[in-house]
């Protein structure tokens, strides 16, 4: 029997409802609060038009935690997609302990990410092994540690995500090379491709549709950063990112949620943006690679 | 006859729950360890017993966002009847009338407690002081034996410090004069005030009027604390200061009580020396602040919940409380000559010091002058090395703050 329409409607309600009261709502009342002064502790507030958006391109914080932001995102994605594809191309093949390679990569994807965070404090800091393994290797690291040098805390920080991204991002391409038809490899054998031939004509260009999921989800997820430098910095050390900002801005210091709101739009709008990017990019051109 | 004994049952139950609840009264606070937090419960237990009238129902807050929840409930007027609060606190709250004016409570009793600086804003006071908080200099007495000092040695002025952090510093390769913290939020700039008041430096004019924070005297005391930082410190967070320095490798640090608290939980061997912060008169300042109880301007039961604060805050139940938090710095004057703190030389050496520990000034933008001071002593330690330029950037910052 076909459910009615108002049965199928109570079905979603609850779901409806939650998106509306948990999404939809905060999304407008913050798009309205970045046109006001409301802090979180003042009972008034005033209408103040463009007021924070101009302020916040005038804000030197706000400005180098884009940087930084910026410099997260080009940085680690490039980074995390090789690698992620690279990994995801060995442990296709068939070798014996495949499966304990496939689970060790992916691993760090489904611990914590406060528990990584302060697992690579300990590593980062001053005796910790990555300092002391860096001084092994004839390198200089900063005597108070990684995280306490401004030229190297927010690389520390982008490398550690890296690695406990690549393993999730290993995964989507492998289901995509799986999805990969095996007859198309046979045929470009028996036509003379060699390895190198069938990974440019075949296995990358039929991976688009995956590499586009892959970077438009991990540009949203690196433009998000937050709880890596919370938990790791404090946004010291100039790692402040845009959403930390956003974070210091409107919960800890002076509570200014109306001019937080008006700075998480700014990054709405450049995640929007850059999301539509990797869409007509991969969409126009003919093939990625 | 069965439903007339349904509706008398009913109506006696209400009767009952009526006489049972009488004044629910809600307290906000953030002492959660399992050590501590046994003695809240029975102290509220006792209020209880005392105030049959009344209930309390306690809620724990973390110092990892407790202060967001508080700031939260307020501003959505949820907030509780109780609340504890940090001193830093009180004004941002008080400023925007979320706090119950208590002066008139506590006019008799103002004289037996220490704090009420902190909790007074515009001639207004706000919050009841609890436990204060201060930091003195600790330093590892068989590292200073070794650097040549005689037993019973302990720097009184700031240029001693100096010679002796250098004296620790030039023992060995794996051993630092002074603990010198990184760009911590909220604590960096705790470590620079005490030098900077012990200079004799202010931050505001005597009519609050002007800020001189980038006066001769505030960069002298930069200098030094950039001093002791580049030439023997070993720069970490608290927590890693205070481990190395337990682990023996550092000759001074600047602390606070919960330190001999970790010493003894912790069972750590070592020979610990506590000392008032040397300035270029002795004793130096150090940093006062401190934990407050206060009622909500929004609670429908005042008075009940001002009855509950000063129950807990009572010389008795601040002893209480200090004991099981290893405490050494109850509000209540009273409570300081409880043989608890008269018996032990290190806690003496708090209560000593509180007596010449400054607060910070007492301003709603505090947070934002906070951060000025705290950015302007980063730059000075890790980023350009200028003292002078960073102080007077964070200058016109908080003239700024103070023109708006």
């Amino acid at each position: 029997m076909k459910p009615s329409r108002s049965t199928a409607l109570a079905l979603v309600l609850p779901w409806l409802l939650t998106l509306a009261v948990f999404w939809l709502f905060p999304l407008v009342i913050s798009f309205v609060m970045g046109f006001t002064d409301f802090r979180l502790l003042v009972k008034d507030y005033q209408w103040v038009g463009l007021a924070n958006y101009r302020a916040l391109f005038s804000d030197q914080d706000f400005i180098k935690a884009l940087k930084n932001t910026f410099i997260f995102v080009l940085g680690t994605i490039p980074v995390t997609t090789v690698l992620s594809l690279s990994m995801a191309l060995l442990v296709s093949r068939r070798f014996k302990g495949r499966g304990v390679f496939r689970a060790a990569y992916f691993l760090p994807s489904i611990t914590s990410m406060v528990v990584i965070a302060l697992i690579f404090t300990n590593l980062y800091q001053r005796g910790g092994y990555v300092v002391l393994l860096a001084k092994l290797v004839g390198l200089t690291p900063p005597e108070n540690g990684l995280l306490y040098d401004s030229s190297t805390a927010l690389f520390s920080i982008m490398a550690m995500d890296v690695w406990m991204s690549v393993g999730y991002y290993m995964l989507i391409f492998l289901a995509g090379l799986k999805s990969i038809p095996e007859e198309l490899y046979e045929a470009a054998e028996i036509h003379g491709a060699g390895a190198v031939r069938r990974l440019f004509s075949i296995t990358l260009p039929l991976l688009k549709p995956v590499a586009l999921f892959i970077l438009v989800i991990n540009s949203i997820k690196s433009f998000q950063v937050f709880v890596e430098i919370f938990v790791m910095t404090k946004g010291k050390f100039d790692t402040s990112t845009a959403v930390y900002f956003v974070y210091e801005t409107g919960l800890t210091t002076g509570f200014k949620s109306g001019y937080a709101s008006a700075a998480a739009y700014v990054l709405f709008v450049i995640i929007a943006l850059f999301s539509a990017m990797w869409f007509l990019l991969l969409r126009r051109r003919q093939a990625l690679w | 006859m069965k439903t007339t004994t349904f509706l008398v049952s009913t109506v006696l139950v209400f009767l009952g729950l009526n006489v049972s609840a009488a004044t629910t009264i809600h307290w906000w606070q953030f002492w959660t360890d399992p050590n501590i937090k046994p003695t809240i419960s029975a102290v509220v237990a006792e209020f209880e017993k005392a105030n049959p009238d009344i209930e309390v129902k306690l809620t724990d807050l973390t110092w990892a966002n407790g202060h967001e929840k508080i700031v939260i409930s307020f501003a959505s007027g949820t907030g509780p009847d109780v609340v504890e609060l940090g001193s830093d606190w009180i004004a941002q709250f008080a400023a925007n009338g979320h706090l119950v004016d208590i002066s008139d409570e506590i006019a008799p009793d103002s004289g037996e407690f220490q704090g009420w600086g902190m909790a007074t804003y515009q001639d207004k006071v706000y919050a009841k002081p609890w436990i204060l908080g201060t930091r003195v200099l600790f330093a590892n007495r068989d590292l200073l034996t070794r650097a040549g000092y005689n037993s019973d040695w302990v720097p009184i002025k700031t240029f001693e410090l100096q010679m002796a952090a250098r004296k620790i510093n030039a023992l060995g390769e794996n051993v630092y004069g002074w603990g010198s913290n990184t760009a911590e939020k909220h604590r960096l700039y705790k470590k620079y005030l005490p030098f900077f008041w012990s200079y004799g430096a202010q931050i505001f004019t005597d009519d609050s009027k002007y800020c001189i924070l980038s006066s001769e005297k505030a960069i002298n005391a930069l200098r030094l604390y950039k001093e002791l930082h580049d030439s023997c410190g070993y720069v970490s967070n608290q927590r890693g200061i205070e481990d190395a320095f337990l682990d023996g490798k550092i000759g001074f640090i600047i602390s606070g009580d919960w330190l001999l608290k970790r010493i003894e939980l912790e069972n750590r061997q070592i020979n610990l020396v506590s000392t008032l912060i040397p300035g270029l008169n002795f004793p130096g300042k150090s940093f006062l602040g401190g934990e407050f109880l206060a009622v909500n301007e929004a609670s429908r039961h005042k008075e009940a919940a001002m009855k509950l604060i000063d129950f807990i805050t009572s010389p008795e139940n601040q002893i209480l409380f200090c004991k099981a938090n290893r405490s050494a710095n109850p509000s209540s004057i009273a409570a300081q000559s409880d043989p608890y703190f008269t018996s032990n030389d290190h806690l003496q050496t708090f209560i000593k010091q509180i007596r010449s520990a400054n607060h910070p000034p007492v301003d709603p933008d505090w947070v934002y002058m906070e951060d000025a001071i705290e950015r302007a002593v980063e730059d000075a330690l890790f980023g350009s090395g200028l003292v002078a330029e960073p102080l007077r950037q964070a200058r016109l910052k908080i003239d700024e703050l103070k023109k708006k």
